[in-house]
């Protein structure tokens, strides 16, 4: 028996429009985005408040290392590479 | 245990939009061969459901569905104007029978049109969407699997990420409240793997705040997924989103929304949820070790005859200035029916699960069911859950011994016109 193939169609041409108004679920992702990018910004300004002067212990260093690398691994993403695994 | 849980690796969701289950899958009731229904058991419709129009006429279902440019202006589907829906303007306070029968004058409150209102009330046949129709009955078909919430996108899909939206019916950024974690944290915190994978980057994810911030780890893309079923490294859990907006392709392409949101065209939708079976499908490990739920998050205002049911409320309610029903709401019943279709070879062909049709044998599932499933198969039920989670119906049981053979099972073709 053969296997059952179903053809999908495609969308009809001119679908695309991205000039289509924005609506409210779209409207709010970019409200939360932008809540995000304030939260992380506070993260930001909590790691750039600590005194590097008082960093003393290896303890110290390692924490501080990995507040700073935490963000800027991902800040250093370029738009269009994946975010992997 | 069934051969098909001691096969299963991989439990992978696909939330799609805004989407009711009549209006998606209702037609599959009217579909007649040699004079008999073909799908008795699903319950769709017998094409007599109406609601009355703003001008007091009854307006029937019809099939004339269309993929794009019906339902614009977006349906109502925040909490008042689902209440309306629900309970067609029946006042708080009042004995307020679920009736289905304020769909039609909702509408009419964003189009200000008549006739545009009636179209609330279309569904697609059958013929029209070929790859949810053909997973709906080749599959697990649930006639009864319900919105979390009478409301809209954000609370609806805190349940499928938290089994609780914590209080919330709207859209609001919601905070997590302790000791409550997300299905993914608590898969990592069991050394087990997770991942939400959205569309792109100009898409990104509907789970913003609360993980992004916190578990950039658990994140990545469409792309990726299709690479993690072919190469065999696809985490225990996945949830997929679609694409939630037109854009450009970063080769200057177009890449249209998948979501199926109105006014979004439903065959690019068709053609995503085809395209997640097919990478699933086209891997015999992968095919044989997962199953794939494919669920909509509500039902975007658009008309679904049965009522929803009475569950068992959430342990933080909404107050009256929340709702704007003039009314708490305790989380105490759920929100319109959805379309949802559990999909693997060890589903045997034809599956339907029961609703509310079904009396005392009815199974209820809401997307608190999702949680509830993945902590109880994967991490033995052990994580701390809200009330409503911990009462949710899980499904992987529709799982059982036979896999079913490579030519009993459908395979799509992208592309066809």
């Amino acid at each position: 028996m053969p296997p059952i193939v179903v053809e999908v169609p495609e969308p009809e041409k001119g679908s695309f429009n991205h000039n289509r108004p924005a609506g409210k679920l779209l409207q709010s992702q970019t409200e939360h985005l932008r809540e995000a990018l304030l939260r992380h910004l506070r993260d930001i300004e909590d790691v750039l408040a600590i005194n590097l002067k008082e960093l003393k212990t290896e303890r110290d260093v390692s924490n501080y290392i990995q507040k700073a690398t935490a963000i800027l691994h991902t800040q250093a993403r370029k738009p269009s590479e994946k975010l992997g695994k | 245990m069934t051969v098909g849980l001691s096969r299963l690796k991989h439990l992978i969701v696909l939330m799609m939009e805004n989407r009711s289950f009549d209006h998606m899958l209702g037609g599959l009731s009217l579909v007649t061969e040699g004079g008999q229904k073909k799908y008795p058991g699903v319950n769709g419709l017998t094409g007599n459901e109406s609601n009355p129009d703003s001008n007091g006429t009854e307006i029937k279902v019809n099939p004339n569905a269309k993929f794009q440019g019906q339902l614009d202006p977006d349906p109502d589907h925040h909490f008042p104007g689902v209440d309306m829906q629900i309970f067609n303007g029946a006042p708080q306070g009042t004995a307020r029978p679920r009736s289905m029968k304020g769909f039609v004058k909702d509408y009419f409150t964003q189009t200000n049109n008549v006739n545009k209102s009636h179209n609330i009330m279309s569904y697609f046949t059958p013929d029209k969407l070929p790859v949810l129709t053909t997973l709906a009955t080749q599959f697990a078909l649930f006639n009864g699997w319900f919105s979390s919430i009478p409301g809209p996108t954000i609370c609806n899909r805190a349940f499928a990420h938290y089994g609780t939206s914590f209080g919330q019916v709207g859209m609001d950024i919601f905070e997590i409240l302790r000791p409550i974690m997300s299905t993914y944290e608590r898969m990592l915190a069991a050394s087990k793997t997770a991942k939400i994978y959205y569309f792109d980057q100009n898409s990104s994810t509907m789970e913003i705040v609360n993980l992004l911030k916190n578990q950039p780890q658990i994140f990545a893309t469409y792309d990726q997924f299709i690479s993690d079923c072919a190469g065999n490294t696809l985490p225990e859990y996945s949830f997929i989103e679609p694409c939630y907006n037109d854009h450009e392709g970063p080769g200057g392409g177009e890449i249209l929304a998948s979501d199926q949101h109105p006014d979004h065209n439903v065959q690019e939708g068709e053609k995503f949820i085809a395209s997640v079976y097919n990478a699933i499908r086209g891997n015999p490990t992968v095919w044989d070790s997962t199953a794939l739920l494919v669920v909509y998050d509500e039902h975007g205002g658009i008309y679904d005859h049965v009522p929803p049911p009475d569950c068992t409320p959430d342990d933080k309610p909404a107050d009256a200035t929340a709702t704007n029903t003039g009314a708490p709401f305790n989380f105490d019943y759920l929100g319109v029916r959805v379309p949802a279709i559990l999909i693997s070879p060890y589903v045997a062909k034809g599956t339907i699960v029961p609703g509310t049709e079904a009396g005392a044998n009815a199974r209820i599932f809401e997307h608190a069911s999702i949680p509830a499933t993945v902590t109880n198969f994967f991490l033995n039920g052990d994580a701390k859950r809200t009330k409503r989670e911990a009462a949710a119906t899980t499904f992987l049981d529709l799982l059982g011994d036979v896999a079913r053979a490579d030519t009993d099972l459908p395979f799509f073709t992208l592309g066809g016109h």
